[in-house]
């Protein structure tokens, strides 16, 4: 064959793929099964019914065709499923027999088109079993719905991953009516659609014929936001670490907090939530999307309130971490996507699997390639960390003494790897506090932090806007320099950090990133002296 | 790499004290470095900021003199001994518990970038040429000979059992002056030298002049008395001599407003007075 192409020639050069076109009904068709019902008279020989299908949180319509033909009785379901797809066929056929129909004794092939890209998911079965039914008359009406679920042998439907970024992409192809599982339509309505939840095959017919046509699920009231598991007001002392919270809340900055244990680090890290600023409504259904995709969605309350705040623990895998498997789900840094990731006990994560983490903390998005697929996943997170200063977790702690030999600890902290530690933004010690500093007065609740922190985050969004990107640790570094003006002070300070030679050039844009935070906060448009200064000893350059 | 037979000149004449001097020894580096007065600076591998400071600070003095320290390449006080020696310009000599080719191929860490200093500053010495790693009876040889090559020998921190006490108890043996460095009482690294002084084997070491003194080289030299000065000029430095230091620790003792700390702290860090360390402290460089 190929050699055959080699003596045509021309024929090497790629094939032009038309661009894949929906073959659904235009929407104002879809408004009104009843009405519909009464146009359609004989059954078509091929059904079209419109299902979605995922890559990562790519989203994209699947046409499902079914075509009914005298032969052999058969049933094949093409357009590159994969063996979950191909089961479909088992279950169909039980569920379209349990729920009181009849599956045709003949030549039945279900294509899903386009047919060039791998599908995998059980999301199929309804949309196949209702194109099977259309296509035998059964159903005598054209379906212009997206329809999303499994089916149980029995005839009911289950709920599938993923619904959110399919409805997503539905609607942007114009797609606004979705038939799902009772369990997944208030997802579908919380994405914008016209959602109706179904419990079993013989309902959705039901609706969808005019039958008995079911109210659309209401958008779910989005939950409150979620108390703070810790307010900054409990904790007592620890006035630097505190303050690298708010920088990191603030801006976006990494955060590593090192200390003896039982100082409060963790403590400290799940404050965080809580000075974090609001998601925004468009974040909220990114962050919401990858949740369902991981199937991690309550049903009830789809769409996300709070900022995820991820805390895996330090067995994890590289899979668990940043996603992956065939087909690729996302890791704990996506669902964290718009959040934090919050690693305790940084040094006891392998370092193979924390060295994965350098490309999304470096672009906010991680690209999961595998034979069959690839996906894209978001990550832009905000990481906080946390480890003792030595194995043991006593240098530097006056109330207990080191037994780690200096070789010991210095080989603690070479497991995390040099590029990994010039990613953190921010280092702070945590000590332990002498009894009269755990009854210091006049501490600073997180709503009072929290509102200076919204404060800063609006002042970055100004500046960033149209950008896409909303914190100053996401700037590029053409934005640092535009945004990034020094006073005389400040200038000062960099030169002799440049000339010296303790900063490196990333760690100098880094500084300044986090130096233009510290003037948000300050209210100010040029970056300062001390902010700077701020910014190089929390990064601790050497 | 070279042998020093017994009979060879050049022996260090020192050993010949030992009940049982090696046969030979072997050199790596400078064979002057063996001539000359020389100084013992020892002490535990588990040491504190006080005891890396005073390690420093002795051995910075005798390089001022002229002073050779010698000590036992060991993790903690011996490596913080050796550091200063070659920090102040002066030569050192290691003395190490297994042969030298056996110990440069296996060293790691922060000793790792001192064998080369201290080859051009110095000697690498040991008695053994055994091709296996260090068993616990050669350190201990080794700190019987740590404490014949030198004829001072002072022992800045030592806990219960640490080796170091075993240099002093040979120290005593073969007469040479013993100097211990007291410490605070409670700090476990110091348990061993307090006992020194307490028991009278002995003699307290309460400043490095006291140390260039008993060396017997007179007072110290214009370079000496610079490391040794134990008033920083910089209150802020001088907060940090004891040992590594966090932000809000900094704060509280010198008791400067936040911005300005943070400003003069920042300076001191890009200009490598002070280095942050890997847990986020302060330290003095």
């Amino acid at each position: 064959m190929l050699n055959v192409l080699r003596v045509t020639g021309s024929s090497l050069a790629p094939r032009a793929v038309p661009a894949y076109r929906p073959e659904v009904p235009s929407a104002h068709a879809l408004v009104a099964p009843t009405v519909r019902a009464m146009a359609v008279a004989a059954p078509p020989t091929v059904a079209r019914i419109a299902s979605c299908a995922l890559w990562g949180l790519e989203a994209a319509l699947v046409t499902v065709e079914v075509d009914v033909a005298n032969g052999l009785p058969a049933f094949s379901i093409v357009g590159l499923p994969d063996a979950a797809v191909s089961e479909a066929r088992e279950r169909v056929r039980a569920a379209v027999r349990n729920s009181g129909f009849e599956f045709p004794l003949r030549r039945v092939v279900a294509n899903l088109a386009p047919a060039e890209r791998k599908k995998e998911g059980t999301g199929f079965e309804l949309a196949i079993a209702l194109g099977v039914l259309r296509a035998t008359g059964q159903i005598a009406v054209e379906i212009g719905a997206l329809c999303l679920g499994e089916l149980a042998l029995d005839g009911r439907v289950r709920p599938v991953r993923g619904v959110m970024p399919r409805v997503r992409g539905a609607l942007g192809a114009g797609v606004t009516d979705v038939v799902c599982a009772a369990e997944n339509a208030a997802e579908a309505a919380a994405a914008g659609a016209y959602a109706v939840g179904v419990t079993t095959l013989r309902e959705a017919v039901a609706h969808l014929s005019g039958e008995a046509p079911r109210a659309p699920t209401a958008v779910p009231p989005s939950a409150p936001a979620p108390r703070a598991a810790v307010d900054l007001a409990d904790i007592s002392g620890h006035e630097t670490p505190k303050r690298a919270l708010e920088i990191a809340a603030a801006g976006g900055h990494s955060l590593l907090l090192v200390g003896p244990p039982g100082t409060g680090k963790t403590l400290l890290a799940r404050a965080l939530p809580g000075l974090m600023p609001p998601l925004d409504p468009d974040e909220a259904v990114i962050a919401s999307a990858v949740h369902s995709v991981a199937g991690l969605v309550d049903p009830a309350r789809p769409l996300l309130a709070a900022r995820p705040f991820r805390a895996p623990h330090h067995t994890a895998s590289h899979l668990a971490l940043v996603g992956g498997g065939s087909p690729p789900r996302p890791g704990e840094v996506s669902l964290a996507h718009t959040g934090a990731l919050f690693l305790d006990e940084l040094p006891e994560f392998s370092r193979h699997v924390l060295d994965t983490l350098r490309e999304p903390l470096e672009e906010g998005a991680i690209t999961l390639s595998r034979a069959a697929a690839a996906a894209t996943y978001p990550a832009r997170v905000t990481l906080v960390a946390a480890m003792n200063p030595c194995p043991c977790g006593h240098a530097g702690d006056p109330a207990a003494a080191c037994t780690c030999l200096p070789d010991a600890i210095e080989r603690y902290h070479a497991r995390l790897s040099g590029p990994l530690m010039d990613r953190i933004d921010l280092r702070v010690h945590v000590p332990r506090l002498a009894y009269e500093e755990l009854r210091d007065e006049g501490r600073e609740s997180s709503r009072v932090v929290r509102d200076r922190v919204l404060a800063a985050r609006e002042r970055m969004r100004a500046r960033l806007a149209g950008t896409g990107r909303g914190s100053n640790a996401e700037m590029t570094v053409a934005e640092v320099r535009a945004h990034c003006r020094l006073d005389d002070a400040a200038s000062a300070l960099t030169r002799e950090a440049m000339r010296s030679r303790r900063l490196s050039a990333r760690g100098f844009h880094r500084v300044l990133r986090v130096a233009r935070t510290l003037a948000d906060l300050a209210g100010s448009d040029r970056i300062r002296g001390d902010d700077v200064a701020l910014a190089v000893l929390l990064r601790g350059a050497a | 790499m070279i042998a020093l037979a017994a009979s060879d000149p050049r022996y260090p004449r020192g050993l010949r004290d030992l009940a049982r001097p090696p046969a030979t020894l072997w050199l790596d580096g400078d064979t002057s470095a063996l001539d000359g007065a020389a100084v013992a600076i020892v002490g535990t591998r588990r040491m504190t900021g006080y005891g890396e400071r005073v390690a420093r600070e002795l051995a910075m003095a005798c390089a001022g003199v002229g002073v050779v320290v010698v000590s036992g390449l060991a993790q903690g006080i011996d490596s913080s001994a050796h550091r200063g020696a070659l920090d102040g310009g002066g030569k050192t000599v290691a003395v190490l518990g297994e042969s030298i080719p056996v110990f440069r191929a296996t060293v790691r860490g922060r000793r790792r970038p001192l064998v080369p200093r201290i080859l051009a500053c110095g000697a690498l010495v040991s008695e053994f040429a055994a091709p296996f790693a260090a068993r616990g009876w050669m350190f201990a040889q080794r700190d019987a000979t740590i404490a014949a090559l030198a004829q001072t020998v002072v022992v800045v921190e030592a806990g219960e059992s640490s080796g170091a006490l075993i240099t002093a108890e040979h120290a005593r043996r073969l007469g040479r002056k013993l100097y211990a460095v007291p410490g605070p009482l409670g700090s476990s690294a110091s348990v061993g030298t307090n006992a020194l002084i307490a028991q009278g084997h002995a003699s307290a070491l309460v400043s490095p002049d006291q140390l260039i003194r008993a060396a017997g080289v007179g007072h110290a030299s214009s370079a000496g008395s610079q490391s040794q000065d134990p008033t920083s000029p910089d209150p802020l430095l001088d907060q940090l001599r004891d040992g590594p230091l966090s932000l809000d620790d900094l704060a509280r003792r010198s008791r400067l407003p936040a911005e300005a700390l943070s400003s003069r702290v920042a300076m001191l860090l890009v200009r490598g007075t002070l280095v942050s360390l890997p847990d986020g402290r302060l330290r003095r460089t």
